[in-house]
């Protein structure tokens, strides 16, 4: 694999992070990090959607027309979206799955990671790149998703994936940390803790 | 090719909106049988649920088809009644083409106890009595994202609650879904008294419902809201109160079939309590 | 009156930012200075002022049950078509502004198409669907505050931001990292709001 596709994986998860660098998909990160298992379910969802759609608009990025390229990423990304939340609901295996998802499914076409990368990188560039690039950025998307969700899962209900750890212990979960600003607050702790060990990313 | 052309755009966002619009009707078009099949089952999980049959976890073991032969196995009869409390109409309990109300039908019969620019019709509301005595009455509301509805059971011809399973479709994770996903939210419901009546039928109260001396809540018409999910408990409060409210005359119609219930409520309660 | 309620209560108690936390990504990063953050602000009001009425009508007369032909219901495409509205509306704007102010488009940058997947757009339509607004005055009324509501949230964090310059932030947390746990102290700030009732 030569260096250029391997940045391109590499960059979004730590130096290029779509949340603590390019500050994308806040919304989302704010709203899932409830419990790990959100987190899980909507980072695996973002890695999917985000790199098939980078996919698919590579493909198509010489024939959209400049004037209304929005819409047709949009509507490209949501009829995606609604295409497998339609098909999993359908078949009795699959319907409880949809059930997890199907709650996610606005914020995963509203994540703005999904644009975000169309826009900046697979209108740009060739579609095995992009597709790396989408889901590079899912996953670095999801790192910080699961971080975060670890700290407010473990603080604001004493248990992780549901299982009990601190409780037991006599432990009062805090309520503040279910809240979305502590998740803010959480987030620049995060960037903090990122920006002392990679120096160059530290504004003036 | 010159991609900025206006003939090209407009011919090219045309295409692809219809090639979207196409295929979107098409897929919903031809899976629709399937999906409400599913949903139906579903349904039908969550008043099994209510009715205490088991929890939604052991439900949900069961395949579809088991659902629904369960359900025929277990309903005594299924009726709609109007506001007024009378039976208009039988509601199909035949395994083949059982009739339940899917939460698409709840929202209409939503608009029409409203009232307002969306009602369309009086309003048709659905009762399931099960054969372990318990009525199952749906509820339907708004939540902070959209809309939640549920099934609340009540024992026989009385006002307490024996049972509650609530759904939603796009809660926040770990707050306003805990109304789905938290048996014990659930479970609070179980033995709390409705006020028929008051425009206060069941109260979600924050900060804590009153608690007897071992602790336990009162057997009141309040229940503990989930901390956190202020807006969530606030549309699962209104949800009840405009439903049950509209439920009001039936359920105090038939109230007064049990003449000493002041005291047996109680007795009542605690047998139950034994047989789980 | 009930339109001064809707007003207020949509600007302050459901305000998109502190109560709902909508629309963050735009609203963290182009929060540097006052006015650019205004030239967003604007431009969100603008977007939410067109598209809510226009998805209001949508919905009723279109895609609810029965509103269009007698027994079908579209409702499966409200996603597509509020999404479709709000990508329209957000092509004409961005080219409104790279037209009028080349300053403020280049200062945007990346996050004025990002309107288009700004969270408060489209819970904006989302919210006008759940809410059951019964006439295009109250949609509108709705629009209008919550986009004020969005313009002085970002707007009040662009004044911190721009006084903040001048504090001694330890190094690493320097611009972002304190911007998100401003915004986090403000939110907390705003639940005082929460569950007035006008």
């Amino acid at each position: 694999m030569d260096a250029k596709l391997k940045e391109t994986i590499l960059n979004p998860i730590f130096k290029g992070n779509p949340i603590t660098v390019l500050v994308l998909g806040i919304c989302s990160s704010l709203a899932v990090t409830v419990t790990l298992k959100g987190a899980l379910v909507m980072a695996l969802s973002v890695i999917v959607v985000c790199g098939i759609s980078s996919l698919i608009l590579s493909l198509l990025r010489n024939t959209i027309p400049g004037r209304v390229r929005i819409i047709v990423q949009l509507v490209v990304v949501a009829m995606m979206v609604i295409l497998v939340d339609q098909v999993l609901k359908s078949f009795e295996a699959t319907y409880a799955i949809d059930k997890q998802l199907s709650v996610y499914i606005g914020l995963i076409i509203t994540n703005c990671i999904v644009m975000g990368r169309i826009e900046a990188f697979a209108l740009g560039n060739k579609p095995w790149p992009s597709f790396l690039d989408g889901v590079a950025n899912g996953a670095g998307y999801g790192l910080i998703l699961l971080i975060v969700a670890f700290f407010r899962e473990l603080l604001g209900s004493g248990t992780l994936f549901g299982i009990d750890i601190l409780n037991r212990f006599g432990y009062v979960p805090n309520n503040l940390v279910i809240l979305p600003p502590f998740a803010l607050i959480l987030l620049g702790c995060i960037v903090w803790v990122q920006r002392s060990i990679q120096k160059d990313l530290q504004e003036k | 090719m010159n991609t900025n052309n206006n003939v090209y755009t407009v011919i090219y966002t045309t295409v692809i909106v219809v090639i979207v619009a196409a295929l979107l009707a098409f897929v919903s078009q031809s899976l629709k049988a399937k999906q409400d099949a599913n949903e139906k089952a579903e349904t039908i999980s969550q008043m099994l649920t209510s009715a205490q049959y088991g929890t939604k976890a052991e439900l949900d073991k069961l395949g579809n088809a088991a659902k629904l032969d369960k359900y025929a196995e277990e309903i005594d009869e299924a009726f709609v009644i109007d506001l007024e409390g009378n039976v208009i109409r039988e509601l199909n309990t035949e395994r083949e083409n059982l009739e339940v109300y899917s939460p698409k039908e709840l929202k209409r019969q939503n608009y029409n106890i409203k009232g307002g620019a969306n009602k369309t019709a009086e309003p048709e509301l659905p009762v399931f009595v099960f054969k372990n005595g318990r009525t199952v009455v749906p509820i339907y509301g708004a939540g902070l994202w959209g809309p939640i509805w549920g099934y609340i059971s009540f024992e026989k011809d009385s006002d307490v609650m024996a049972g509650a399973y609530f759904d939603h479709e796009s809660e926040t994770a770990g707050l306003g879904a805990k109304i789905k996903d938290d048996p014990s939210f659930q479970k609070e419901f179980v033995g709390e008294v409705a006020n028929f009546g008051s425009s206060n039928v069941i109260e979600i109260v924050k900060g804590g419902a009153p608690k007897d001396a071992e602790g336990k809540s009162e057997k009141d018409n309040k229940v503990d809201a989930i901390s956190g999910a202020t807006m969530t408990s606030q549309g699962l409060d209104a949800a009840i109160d405009t439903w049950l409210g509209a439920y009001s005359k039936y359920f105090l119609n038939h109230k007064g079939q049990e003449e000493h219930c002041g005291n047996c409520q109680h007795n009542h309660n605690e047998e139950k309590e034994e047989e789980d | 009156m009930e339109y001064l309620s809707l007003f207020v209560k949509s600007i302050f108690v459901d305000n998109m930012i502190f109560a709902y936390f909508l629309g963050m990504c735009s609203f963290l990063a182009v929060s540097k200075n006052v006015k650019t953050a205004a030239g967003l602000g604007v431009a969100v009001i603008a977007v939410l002022l067109i598209t809510l009425p226009v998805n209001y009508l949508l919905n009723t007369y279109v895609l609810a049950p029965d509103a269009l032909i007698e027994g079908v219901d579209l409702s499966f495409l409200s996603f597509i078509v509020f999404i479709a509205v709000i990508a329209a509306i957000v092509q004409i704007v961005e080219m409104l502004v790279e037209k009028f102010s080349p300053e403020l488009y280049s200062a945007l940058g990346i996050f004025l198409p990002l309107i288009a997947v700004n969270c408060a757009i489209l819970g904006g339509s989302l919210f006008m669907q759940q809410k059951d607004f019964l006439n295009i005055g109250e949609a509108t009324v709705y629009a209008l505050g919550s986009g004020l509501g969005w313009f002085l949230a970002i707007v009040s964090l662009a004044a911190i931001r721009e006084k903040m310059s001048y504090s001694n932030v330890p190094a690493a947390l320097k611009g972002l990292g304190i911007t998100f746990i401003t915004v986090g102290l403000m939110g907390i700030a705003f639940m005082t709001f929460m569950g007035i009732s006008l």
